[in-house]
């Protein structure tokens, strides 16, 4: 499997507890790229200064920790943009 | 990882303010409870029922939201608090005030000065601990504004609240003591308690309704209104000027009435469509107090203003407004600061549960709705000085203050 889809798939596992909907079907997740060991997940979370955020970023950062080839993860919190209609 | 922002502030900090919150609630509905007879005829201004006044405005309303404080201003403006250590102090100089002032204004409101005066280093401690917060703040918006003004307001309430003391210790007046008990009352609820939910109301509504690009262009109509109305309230007090009363509950009728649209405003851009519980009695508590404001600018047309009248708008607007937006909102708080402390560092590792999961939402329905049917039962009970019904809906207060405390309390077994 394609390294970007393993890490899109241990997203999944990353709940927003407000809503128990995961940060990649929330449609939070701009970008995902792998470098040198170091994947950089550009994100965003569902409302501005979010309270959840060092929760949320943590586990994003547990999440991909077990990846093979991944030794890092750096990830930055960009403004809103939410992806399927919450219900 | 990098972390953009820190907004934790260390749990046992709002904790500690809530669980003191929650016990003084439930201490001021049994002493209310006991003072029925004396309610039900129309008199407020007993020590008893001043006691249990305070018990519940300064032991569980101002408490709670200065600990609820402590949480959202690190998130609300993107600002740690300046010093955890002073805030466990003032903490305890603050609950101190509180217990000691409430036995004084029971047992011997005379000696009620000294008590208050340690009441009052508490608060001053909170204010300070405010001020040197919000001027690390980088980017100040009309969130600051709202809630500036209100610690304004909260620092005026306290300074006519000790001068109520002096007049009780001195046994005489400073100034007219009936000037300064309705300004105390006017800061106290509207200019601090309502300026506060304003301004957390307008991070908190679009926070657990999810909703985005609406315009904040008339949050400072809501706040010219509201102040404008708030100053000239208070002039009228001064100058016993009864059309300056009218103007002033006017204008702060149209300040709340904006406030209000702004919100339903607010709520048409929101993504999830489906508002949790609790909320939804958040915004019941906007509701009443749309009402209130109305009915408050209505009777004060009238030649003859009746006191009792303005007595039952007054307890309205503290219940149905101010106790019910804190209580809403702490069913939302609590598990989300337990969550936190409990679960954040397992998020991502291992199944963790939601916030929804961590309390009895249908528990919270039915206490709310007990809460909301003993307030019209104590409205009721007002209007008609029925005793029966006072024991009746007073009753269900109590009730609920306990059912209340266990539900939030069985957050922490999660």
């Amino acid at each position: 499997m394609e390294i970007k889809a393993k890490i899109l798939e241990k997203l999944q596992n990353v709940l927003d507890p407000e809503l128990g909907i995961n940060v990649v079907d929330l449609g939070l997740i701009y970008k995902i790229e792998v470098k040198d060991g170091t994947a950089f997940i550009l994100m965003t979370l569902t409302t501005p200064g979010c309270p959840l955020h060092d929760s949320i970023a943590g586990g994003v950062k547990r999440a991909l920790r077990d990846i093979e080839g991944i030794q890092d993860v750096k990830s930055k919190s960009l403004g809103i943009r939410l992806g399927p209609l919450i219900e | 990882m990098t972390a953009n922002h820190t907004y934790e502030t260390n749990i046992r900090i709002p904790f500690s303010f809530i669980i003191f919150g929650l016990l003084a609630f439930f201490l001021s509905q049994i002493l209310l409870f006991l003072s029925t007879r004396q309610l039900s005829t129309g008199e407020m201004r007993l020590p008893v029922v001043l006691s249990a006044v305070h018990l519940l405005v300064i032991g569980f309303a101002l408490m709670t939201a200065m600990g609820a404080m402590y949480q959202l201003v690190p998130v609300v403006f993107l600002t740690p608090i300046w010093n955890e250590s002073f805030a466990f102090i003032q903490m305890v100089v603050t609950s101190l005030g509180i217990l000691s002032f409430s036995i004084s204004l029971a047992f011997n409101i005379q000696m009620a000065i000294f008590s208050g005066l340690l009441l009052t280093c508490g608060i001053v401690m909170f204010l300070w601990q405010m001020f040197m917060t919000l001027k690390k703040q980088k980017k100040r918006t009309v969130i600051t504004l709202f809630v500036g003004t209100a610690l304004i307001c909260l620092l005026l309430t306290i300074g006519l609240g000790l001068t109520l003391a002096y007049h009780f210790w001195s046994v005489r007046q400073l100034i007219d003591h009936d000037l300064i008990f309705k300004a105390h009352i006017l800061l106290g609820f509207s200019g601090w308690f309502t300026l506060l939910i304003f301004g957390f109301s307008y991070k908190m509504v679009p926070m657990f309704s999810l909703a985005h690009h609406f315009s904040m262009n008339t949050a400072r109509y809501v706040y010219i209104f509201y102040i404008s109305g708030l100053v000239l309230t208070f002039i009228s007090f001064i100058t016993a000027n009864d059309r300056l009363l009218s103007a002033g509950l006017q204008l702060m009728a149209v300040g709340y009435g904006l406030f209000a649209y702004h919100m339903f405003a607010i709520l048409k851009k929101r993504m999830k469509k489906k508002l949790d519980k609790p909320f939804l009695f958040a915004l019941l508590a906007i509701v009443f107090g749309v009402i209130l404001h109305i009915a408050a600018a209505g009777f004060s047309f009238e030649s003859e203003i009746h006191s009792r009248i303005f007595s039952i708008i007054i307890y309205c607007y503290l219940f149905g407004w101010i106790v019910l937006s804190i209580i809403s909102y702490l069913y939302k708080i609590v598990p989300f600061l337990w969550w936190t402390h409990r679960y954040s560092k397992k998020i991502g590792k291992e199944a963790v549960p939601t916030l929804k999961q961590m309390i009895n939402e249908k528990w919270i329905v039915m206490e709310c709705c007990l809460f909301v049917a003993s307030l019209i039962g104590m409205i009721a009970a007002l209007a008609s000085s029925s005793t029966g019904l006072f024991y009746l809906a007073q009753g269900g207060m109590v009730l609920f203050s306990g059912l209340f405390a266990c539900t939030i309390g069985s957050v922490l077994l999660k």
